[in-house]
């Protein structure tokens, strides 16, 4: 079940009347929204709950053991068995066939005759986004930085709360379940959420949408056949592609969550303005990079040993994350880039000075950061490294070709694309603020028509979110 | 993928989530209720089906097989006529048109 279709529409119709004939008993509406999300996640594969399910038994049972533990030797073994199980669910549906794979073109290679049977394991949508979950948890409160959470209902909820189930955002449980505590008597911002529906949809439905089926998957499908200027502008065109379709997902997630009455952290912030790398990735989905900051680069030490072990830390931090999205060297090489990046950012640091750039010199650094970013965005969308360097190499050629398939609407929706990374926070304030002052039934009346429109701009069918597959 | 500098130098410190609302503190101060916020699914449902009724059929082709779904198929076609009839589909179709110009708009000097 997408959000942009009817039968969501639907679905969040009967959550929300359930909101208001429960009134003030909190407990069912959590019982409500767990069974909520559970039919959600079931629309994709009913056997996938029992995967979560799963996941969040592991992680309700470590948490109240790592409580109820007094030895520190105890509590970081069942830190570590509840931290192997989770990732040992993600490896097995996200890893295997690619290791099956390598270690039959091995044997092969060693002229063996025997070969592991593949087994094509389907992967479920959402597992990397609920396992993340569930390890942040653990160690929080191993580390002591959440309350065990006593109440099996919360951690149910916790795990699979339909708005960020299946692409975030990743939701920390010490953001998530104080929520889960008493219920919120902050008033719900109605106009807010709403216009980030309605963005969301925009990005998703016309922006992402056309890009993807009249530029980008076309170009990247087959780069030698196209000139220098398509490659570059459908190396843009994948840029503003995949910002829209995941920022669009995380904005209707953060809506659909505070018209429920749930407060979400943001987790996009016009990435492509940044002025360093590493500013980059505090506006990319922060809440994966504050992630696997605070799990995997600070235990691996962060930058307290030194120069050399911090950019060790970099690197390996980056490329983890990029195999985190997908077994092949395509994702490694991603990573490497942003790893490498990083680390270089930092080596050059007292060379580029702490000193505010001037205006000239901050177009200039967005511009070579947003260079560097789609560059690492063409191994991450490429079928495969060896198509990924194809298109590199055609970068350079056939320049006096022309354009073919990048036409005057493709460039006006990476445009439009772009123009939103600058537009100021503040004038989604005013809006939002103006649109408060609206009786609920105008407002839901100018929604849906508002809604009718973009479908009516958008191609027939909705595409799945990029994300979904992560 | 990692937001570096946030961190604190030579402290290992406890893992910071990220408590940066998505929806800025102000816009929260004014609100609604659940009450309303059903008010409002409800009419940007009808408006919605007053205004997309074009692609309602192509959703419920979706439903799958059975005497419900084929029941459910055709009131949608019943309910996009009845829009036609009543000329609320002119902005869906006017719109898809724009859009297919938009689509076949070449720079001047493409063949």
């Amino acid at each position: 079940m997408l959000f942009p279709t009817l039968g969501f529409l639907l679905f969040f119709l009967v959550v929300a009347a359930a909101m208001v004939v429960l009134g003030t008993r909190f407990a069912a509406k959590k019982a409500v929204l767990v069974v909520a999300s559970y039919y959600f996640y079931a629309q994709w594969d009913w056997r996938f709950c029992f995967l979560l399910a799963g996941s969040s038994i592991v992680s309700y049972l470590a948490g109240r053991l790592i409580g109820a533990s007094a030895e520190q030797r105890h509590r970081r073994i069942i830190l570590g068995i509840a931290v192997t199980l989770h990732l040992g669910l993600l490896g097995v549906f996200k890893y295997f066939d690619f290791f099956i794979l390598s270690a039959n073109n091995l044997a092969r290679l060693l002229g063996l005759e025997h070969e592991l049977p593949f087994i094509e394991i389907l992967l479920p949508v959402g597992i990397s986004f609920f396992t993340f979950h569930g390890i942040s948890y653990i160690t929080d409160v191993y580390r002591g930085d959440v309350a065990v959470c006593r109440n099996p209902l919360d951690m149910l909820l916790y795990m699979s709360f339909f708005p960020q189930l299946v692409a975030g955002p990743i939701v920390r449980a010490a953001y998530f379940l104080p929520q889960l505590e008493r219920p919120s008597t902050e008033p719900i911002p109605i106009a807010a959420a709403l216009l980030l529906i309605a963005g969301g949809l925009f990005k998703k439905v016309v922006i992402a949408n056309y890009l993807a089926t009249g530029l980008v998957d076309p170009v990247f499908a087959a780069p030698t056949s196209y000139g220098g200027p398509d490659l570059l502008l459908a190396t843009y065109g994948y840029a503003v592609q995949i910002y829209c379709d995941f920022s669009a997902y995380s904005d209707m997630a953060i809506a659909l969550a505070a018209l429920l009455g749930f407060r979400f952290p943001a987790n996009f912030d016009q990435p492509y303005r940044a002025q360093r790398l590493r500013e980059f990735w505090r506006r990319w989905h922060i809440s994966l990079s504050t992630w696997l900051r605070d799990y995997l680069y600070k235990p691996l030490g962060g930058n307290r040993y030194g120069r050399l072990k911090t950019y060790r830390n970099l690197l390996l931090t980056m490329l983890l994350g990029g195999i985190w999205h997908g077994a092949g060297w395509k994702f490694v090489m991603w990573g490497a880039l942003h790893g490498g990046g990083l680390a270089v950012e930092r080596l050059i640091e007292p060379w580029l000075g702490r000193r505010s750039l001037t205006p000239a010199g901050k177009i200039v650094a967005t511009l070579i950061v947003f260079h560097f970013v789609c560059f690492a965005w063409i191994f991450f969308r490429a079928e495969d490294f060896a198509v990924a360097w194809l298109y590199v190499r055609g970068l350079g050629a056939g320049w006096g070709d022309g354009l073919q398939q990048a036409g005057p609407f493709m460039a006006a929706l990476i445009a439009i694309g772009m123009a939103g990374q600058f537009t100021s926070h503040a004038l989604f304030e005013r809006v939002a603020t103006a649109f408060a002052r609206v009786p609920s039934w105008g407002l839901g009346a100018m929604a849906g028509i508002v809604v009718a429109l973009i479908n009516a701009l958008g191609p027939e069918g909705v595409a799945p979110f990029i994300y979904f597959r992560f | 993928m990692v937001a570096v500098e946030r961190e604190l130098p030579e402290t290992p410190g406890p893992a910071a989530a990220p408590t940066a609302d998505a929806i800025p503190l102000k816009l929260r101060r004014r609100g609604g209720t659940p009450r309303q916020v059903l008010a409002l699914t409800l009419v940007g449902t009808l408006a919605l089906a007053l205004f997309a009724s074009r692609d309602l059929p192509s959703w419920t082709d979706r439903l799958g097989d059975g005497p419900v779904a084929e029941r459910v198929e055709a009131l949608a076609h019943d309910w996009d006529r009845a829009m036609a009839a009543l000329g609320l589909v002119k902005p869906h179709e006017a719109l898809r048109s724009a859009i297919r110009r938009l689509l076949d708009w070449q720079w001047k000097s493409a063949p």
